[in-house]
């Protein structure tokens, strides 16, 4: 079975967009999920990156990213609601852990880290859909020329995640090869073999690029690989919704304070910006009847 | 004469880490528009000479280098890989690490791309590339999608796309089924008559590429021990190594026929002088002489130890590996995809099986599933005295560092006995030899699946990749001795002549449905792709061994002597 994050081309309005208005387009809902703390910007965020997703069919991606991020979400609740000591709502008093020892968790920090974890998750997923619908190469192509050694590194990485990928999953078979009297593999010695084998595929995948001519370095004339006469309407996109954000950032809209008691600014224009999002989002997915 | 292409004066090379040199005082000359076949048992050298032809060694795995090396006139001591780029493409032999980007079609741009080239000349150049490979369908598939076979071409696409002079390929038929192992030598020849391009191809199973080479280099121990012309190597085999020798040229030496073919045609060719072709009938075409017929067929080659009546099938056994309409189904991602479908096989103890077929016939999926790697979607699959299979990278395996801490206690020193390795306990499996860890791979599959270490089936996945013919006569001997023992043995394998030498059975897919099952000289023999080559030159069923096939030429000289003696 495919890994959910990799790249597979498709022909949807994303896949066919050039890295470069792909990236604006999926970074301007990171942005937005950085410079705003509203749970309702948040979350028209995160609805963007989901019409983004489902409009590029990277449903499989979207759902591994929201399994992750709703892991990491929940550990980071916990672990703010514990750590912080602030806020007036107190849900247990004098509450004993080892290593923390006594703690009174609020709901202001619970809270407080369930809009991390959501900020968390808009970006996880905006990384799944970019994994998933953008091709790697033109990615690289457009970073070759300049930046030759991150490129070449990127290259390497690029190239040595879906090997090692299939390297763990021959290994794992492998493993379960094994007749009953020999020693059983741990994780330990796995993820060691793993390793020490990644090392020897990297110095060959080098070796290739080094064949391929890579030393000699990259031209200026290099191009940034195709382009799609969608990517206006991407870099479009991008700008609105990361001027949606920006601006509501500006005008306050949709406050958010966790302390002393929280506090949720949830008027008329949060919900704006969080509907303005999502449909920003789908202008350039939509496919012009013909004729 | 042309200027050299890669020009050597007494070079020697030793890898870091010291031991003995891998090329030593190699003196030659390449010229341009030569296809060179490079010889050689495995470890002799030839890798490590292809490497320095591109300037990989001594630039990209250190060591020590002394002599010259010119490739296109550049000193390679002072000009790397990136450099000589220009004039030398290369074809590794593990293609996985040899694609580097994610789709194919970027991996055909990539070195235009670095050099410079314009767009629209990449897009030309790409397309053509892909069309000489036959390729084009799969430009716009990502690399992790593609299989082994698959992946060679796009390494070679990528290897030709900027038109260097020379190309070097390290094995490049060593993942690929008969028939695109064929149609990829013939490509070869074509850009080498149409392009002017030079070849260099170091392989194993020279009777595929001999007919297409103007000369042979032969390595042993890192020095080159023969340089000549096709048909002087075959000689030269005969009377130095036969190991090196092929299937065709054993053959004549069988029968007593001078000199040595270097391909089916030029073998028929002088059959048909000898008013010997004739008495054939043409593969496919009707039947030969009949193979029961002990008198001209002596059922044996030198590699099956074990003629088909000498080992043990118990009938009141259960059957080593019973399959019922089975069906399954594989998804890439780009849905689920039929496999197997409605395979019914029936294998008995002790039977050696070849399990042959196209790339993506279905052959490892097959062996996956007797293993339980995958469940059928339909039909059932059983081996009832259980299954090791070793897949097709016995390295895989190999997780630790001591060889006792792989297979600890008295029934890991049994397993390992049982494949002749009780002495290398204390070993470390890096310092094992290739066929070696082989066998310590089988002896991990095999530990405490039955007593003795030995289950009711053995499958095992492509074991021959990039092995010379004298390990593949050892592998050969150790299958014998396991059907021997009662197991049965299924080997999925691209390589006939291997086939004919371990099997006794031949079970054929195509487009994963079983389309021949039976004695494996009659399908050996039966056809245009999966025959031996001395099936194809001799078109009569059930001769596919060089031996069997000579013991049929000595039956038919002496009857020719005979009429004349009569008449």
């Amino acid at each position: 079975m495919r890994p959910a994050l990799s790249y597979l081309p498709r022909h949807t309005p994303l896949h066919d967009a050039g890295a470069g208005a792909a990236g604006v387009y999926l970074g301007s809902f990171v942005l937005v999920a950085f410079v705003n703390s509203s749970p309702i910007v948040l979350a028209g965020a995160g609805a963007g990156v989901a019409v983004a997703g489902l409009g590029a069919q990277a449903g499989r991606a979207l759902s591994a990213s929201l399994r992750w991020g709703a892991t990491l979400g929940i550990f980071i609740v916990a672990v703010n609601g514990l750590v912080v000591q602030r806020g007036d709502t107190i849900l247990v008093h004098g509450l004993w852990l080892p290593l923390i020892g006594s703690t009174d968790p609020s709901a202001e920090a619970l809270a407080e880290g369930g809009v991390l974890a959501l900020r968390i998750v808009v970006v996880l997923m905006a990384f799944a859909v970019h994994t998933a619908c953008v091709d790697p190469d033109r990615t690289l192509r457009l970073l070759r020329p300049v930046a030759r050694r991150s490129a070449l590194t990127a290259t390497l990485v690029a190239r040595l995640v879906p090997l090692a990928v299939a390297d763990h999953l021959r290994l794992g078979e492998a493993a379960a090869l094994r007749g009953p009297a020999a020693a059983p593999v741990g994780r330990a010695a796995l993820a060691r073999r793993l390793v020490a084998g990644s090392l020897d595929r990297a110095i060959d995948v080098a070796a290739t690029l080094e064949l391929r001519g890579y030393a000699r370095g990259a031209p200026g004339s290099a191009r940034g690989g195709r382009r799609s006469r969608r990517d206006e309407r991407f870099f479009a996109a991008g700008l609105m919704v990361a001027g949606a954000g920006i601006a509501a950032r500006a005008a306050g809209v949709g406050a958010f304070d966790a302390y002393p008691t929280v506090a949720v600014e949830s008027g008329w224009p949060a919900l704006l910006v969080a509907a303005f999002i999502p449909l920003a989002a789908a202008v350039p997915l939509v496919r012009r009847p013909r004729g | 004469m042309a200027e050299a292409l890669v020009r050597t004066a007494s070079l020697s090379y030793r890898y870091p880490g010291g031991g003995a040199d891998s090329l030593h005082d190699v003196s030659l000359e390449l010229e341009p528009g030569q296809f060179i076949v490079l010889a050689g048992r495995s470890g002799s050298g030839k890798s490590t000479l292809l490497r320095a032809c591109c300037g990989l060694v001594p630039h990209y795995h250190g060591g020590e280098v002394s002599g010259e090396i010119e490739v296109g006139g550049f000193d390679v001591r002072h000009h790397g890989p990136a450099e000589l780029g220009g004039i030398v493409g290369l074809v590794a032999q593990d293609p996985e690490t040899q694609v580097v980007s994610t789709t194919v079609r970027a991996e055909l741009e990539l070195p235009l791309e670095i050099r410079g080239e314009p767009a629209t000349a990449r897009a030309r150049a790409v397309e053509e590339a892909a069309l000489a490979l036959a390729i084009p369908h799969l430009l716009d598939r990502t690399a992790d999608s593609l299989s082994g076979g698959e992946l060679q071409r796009v390494a070679l696409a990528a290897a030709l796309v900027g038109r260097p002079r020379l190309v070097l390929l390290d094995e490049p038929t060593s993942q690929l089924d008969p028939v695109a192992g064929d149609e990829l030598i013939g490509l070869l020849r074509r850009l080498n008559e149409e392009w002017g391009l030079a070849v260099v191809c170091a392989e194993h199973r020279l009777e595929r590429c001999l007919s297409a080479a103007d000369r042979v280099l032969a390595m042993a121990e890192g020095r080159i021990v023969f340089d000549g012309a096709p048909q002087d190597f075959l000689r030269w085999a005969l009377a130095s190594d036969s190991a090196l020798a092929t299937p065709g040229a054993r053959l004549f030496e069988g029968a007593g026929l001078h000199p040595p073919p270097t391909s089916v045609k030029t073998a028929r060719k002088h059959l048909i002088r000898r008013r010997l072709a004739s008495r054939y009938a043409a593969p496919g075409l009707g039947p030969g002489p009949d193979p029961a017929d002990t008198s001209v067929s002596t059922g044996t080659s030198s590699l099956a130890p074990a003629p088909e009546a000498s080992k043990p099938k118990p009938p009141s056994r259960s059957p080593a590996l019973q399959v019922s309409d089975l069906w399954v189904e594989l998804d890439d991602g780009r849905g689920p995809r039929e496999v197997l479908r409605g395979v019914d096989l029936l294998l008995d103890p002790g039977e050696r099986v070849a399990l042959m077929g196209r790339n993506g016939a279905g052959k490892t999926t097959l062996l996956r599933a007797a293993a339980g790697l995958v469940d059928p979607v339909r039909g059932r699959i059983s081996a009832p005295g259980g299954c090791a299979l070793l897949a097709q990278r016995p390295g895989d395996l190999l997780i630790r560092e001591r060889v006792a801490d792989e297979l600890p206690g008295s029934t890991g020193l049994r397993a390992l006995a049982s494949v002749g390795l009780g002495w290398a306990a204390d070993a470390d499996p890096r310092d094992l030899s290739g066929g070696e860890r082989q066998r310590l791979a089988l002896a991990l599959v095999m530990a405490g699946r039955a007593d003795g270490g030995l289950p009711g089936l053995v499958g095992l996945d492509e074991p021959t990749r990039g092995m010379d013919w004298a390990r593949k006569q050892e592998l050969a001997a150790w299958i014998a001795e396991m059907a021997h023992r009662g197991a049965s043995v299924v080997v999925a394998t691209h390589d006939v002549e291997f086939a004919s030498a371990f099997a006794e059975r031949v079970v054929l897919l195509g487009d994963g449905e079983l389309i021949a099952d039976g004695p494996v000289g009659e399908i050996l023999s039966g056809g245009w792709y999966f025959a031996t080559e001395v099936a194809r030159i001799l078109g009569a069923t059930g001769a596919i061994s060089p031996e069997q096939g000579a013991a049929l030429l000595r039956h038919q000289l002496a009857g020719a002597r005979d009429e004349v003696a009569a008449s």
